[in-house]
């Protein structure tokens, strides 16, 4: 039993850096309904951009964490413009595609200046584990719930009391309608992919920093850990995004512990699964849409 | 208020309107009437800046408004109740209120409460329900809501595409009331219509709009003795 409530600590505090790359995710597929694949390896970008802060100028921590964000902006800026605006008009799926040659270009590049396949990372916390009763809480895992549970609730504010934050779900909720208020969707689109991208920069600074090493895989990681939350949780759903990154969280810990490393990604995609089967609409997803339908049909 | 000259707007190679000329009097309720398919919804997206006419012209109080982008529509004072009424279902009444003043840049917070306290003074339901979600409302309610919500745009000039589609009769009569009651403090309302008769209680003029023409223009009276109009809108049975 304590083992099992370990894992679930553990789970959720991993868990909750999946669960801003899902909200990364389900901002950007919620204002344009189209899927950005090359969400993870533009985040990668940026934490090499961190990387090189780290390496060249032998700055730790806090400017790491800058120089990471706002590569992955840039980045997620660089996507935007390319596979979701400028074929704005074009069938969903031609973005999903370019979304996906932009995810090789990206990988390449990092390759070409970062030859080696792994590099050093400034480690987030120094290996101490805080002891509550009979549970053991690893400082970095804190450090990285308080960050994710922090930006949560900024994002909450920023969606809920401001201008921005009310145009946003409009565009999510309406598009059409939306453009009747007045709302401009396109700057509405590239402001939420920078925010995602900013989203996802922290992100990658938390999880890369954990392990205190980065490879140009780690867009590929990031890039299912997010898709898998979001589904989990539901498409377009922030709520469901925080849930769906911690279930996947605890869901991994748990298999890690009982059956061993080698099966928690298949534990993940198990999982992923059986939703897809039994409630393709995710957690929160399928409410939503099915209020949506209903609110149509109402005399 | 509102002019519009020989509109031509395509989609790719068809051509939902093939040269629309109207206008919209001051102070007036105009209609417009037509079967489905004869390019009504097309119009109100073309005036309101969300279609680019492919030719012809579109005038508000003078200024040339054609191509201009939707924000800056809705600030020079056109406002867009849209068909099937189109509310933020996930959000509050309050915030598809909010929603409603975005392009208000200029509009002071309080300036904005103000406003938001007089649509609720309006609708009084609107106000019971003002923390419900918006996609909760029954259609008649959410109808109201939209209405609300492009009045919070502040504009001169009202756009409705098809206001009484898909409600009850009962509800039908309280949404032409609320029109009736826009008009009266001097909003100029330009009103697409299917349901003839009841139109025809309120609008002060008439077009009629078949494949992308305008096939009728002019007043109550005289479309109430239009042959045609008769026999297709009206259903009135002929004689003889």
């Amino acid at each position: 039993m304590v083992d099992f409530i370990q894992n679930c600590l553990d789970g959720v505090m991993v868990g909750s850096s999946y669960a801003l790359l899902a909200i990364g995710f389900t901002l950007i597929f919620g204002v344009m309904r189209r899927l950005n694949l090359s969400y993870g390896p533009s985040i990668m970008l940026g934490a090499f951009v961190g990387t090189l802060v780290y390496l060249e100028f032998q700055m730790g921590g806090f400017a790491v964490a800058v120089a990471t964000v706002i590569g992955a902006v840039l980045a997620g800026i660089y996507v935007e413009r390319l596979c979701f605006w400028a074929i704005r008009q074009g069938a969903a799926v031609a973005s999903m595609v370019s979304s996906f040659a932009i995810w090789m270009q990206l990988e390449e590049i990092v390759t070409v200046f970062f030859p080696e396949r792994t590099y050093p990372f400034p480690p987030l916390a120094d290996r101490t584990a805080i002891e509550i009763g009979p549970f053991f809480l690893k400082l970095e895992n804190l450090i990285m719930f308080a960050c994710a549970a922090g930006l949560t609730v900024l994002l909450q504010v920023l969606l809920y009391r401001t201008r921005f934050g009310l145009a946003l779900r409009a565009v999510s909720e309406n598009p059409r309608a939306a453009r009747f208020m007045g709302i401009n969707i396109g700057r509405v689109t590239f402001w939420a992919f920078a925010l995602a991208s900013a989203l996802g920069g922290v992100a990658a600074y938390l999880i890369i920093g954990t392990d205190a090493q980065i490879t140009p895989l780690f867009g590929l990681w990031a890039t299912f850990k997010g898709l898998i939350a979001m589904m989990l949780g539901g498409m377009g759903s922030i709520p469901g995004a925080i849930l769906g990154g911690l279930l996947l969280g605890v869901v991994e810990a748990q298999s890690t512990w009982y059956l061993g490393t080698e099966y928690r990604d298949l534990a993940a995609y198990a999982l992923l699964f059986l939703f897809l089967v039994f409630r393709p609409g995710g957690l929160m997803g399928q409410v939503a849409a099915e209020r949506e339908r209903a609110a149509l049909r109402r005399v | 208020m509102l002019e519009v000259q020989d509109v031509v707007t395509a989609y790719g190679k068809i051509e939902a309107l093939k040269g629309v000329t109207l206008r919209v009097g001051e102070g007036q309720i105009t209609c417009l009437l037509g079967p489905n398919g004869a390019g009504k919804t097309t119009l109100m997206l073309t005036i309101t800046g969300i279609l680019k006419p492919r030719r012809g012209s579109v005038r508000f109080h003078d200024k040339d408004i054609t191509g201009q982008a939707p924000g800056g529509i809705v600030r020079a004072g056109i406002a867009l109740v849209p068909e099937n009424r189109l509310v933020f279902p996930e959000m509050t009444v309050a915030e598809n209120l909010r929603a409603g003043a975005y392009s208000r840049t200029g509009s002071a917070a309080s300036e904005i409460a103000n406003d938001m306290e007089a649509m609720y003074n309006r609708f009084p339901r609107l106000r019971e329900r003002s923390t419900q979600m918006a996609g909760t409302l029954s259609g008649g309610e959410q109808q109201m809501l939209s209405v609300a919500r492009a009045l919070m745009a502040r504009p001169k000039l009202l756009l409705m595409d098809e206001p009484s589609l898909g409600l009850a009769p009962m509800i039908v009569e309280e949404i032409f009331q609320i029109v009736r009651d826009l008009h009266k403090d001097g909003t100029s309302i330009f009103l697409v219509e299917q349901n003839a008769h009841m139109a025809l209680q309120v609008a002060h003029h008439f077009y009629l709009l078949e494949q992308g023409r305008v096939t009728f223009d002019g007043t109550p009276g005289e479309m109430a003795e239009d042959e045609v109009i008769q026999r297709a809108y009206l259903g009135t049975r002929q004689t003889a």
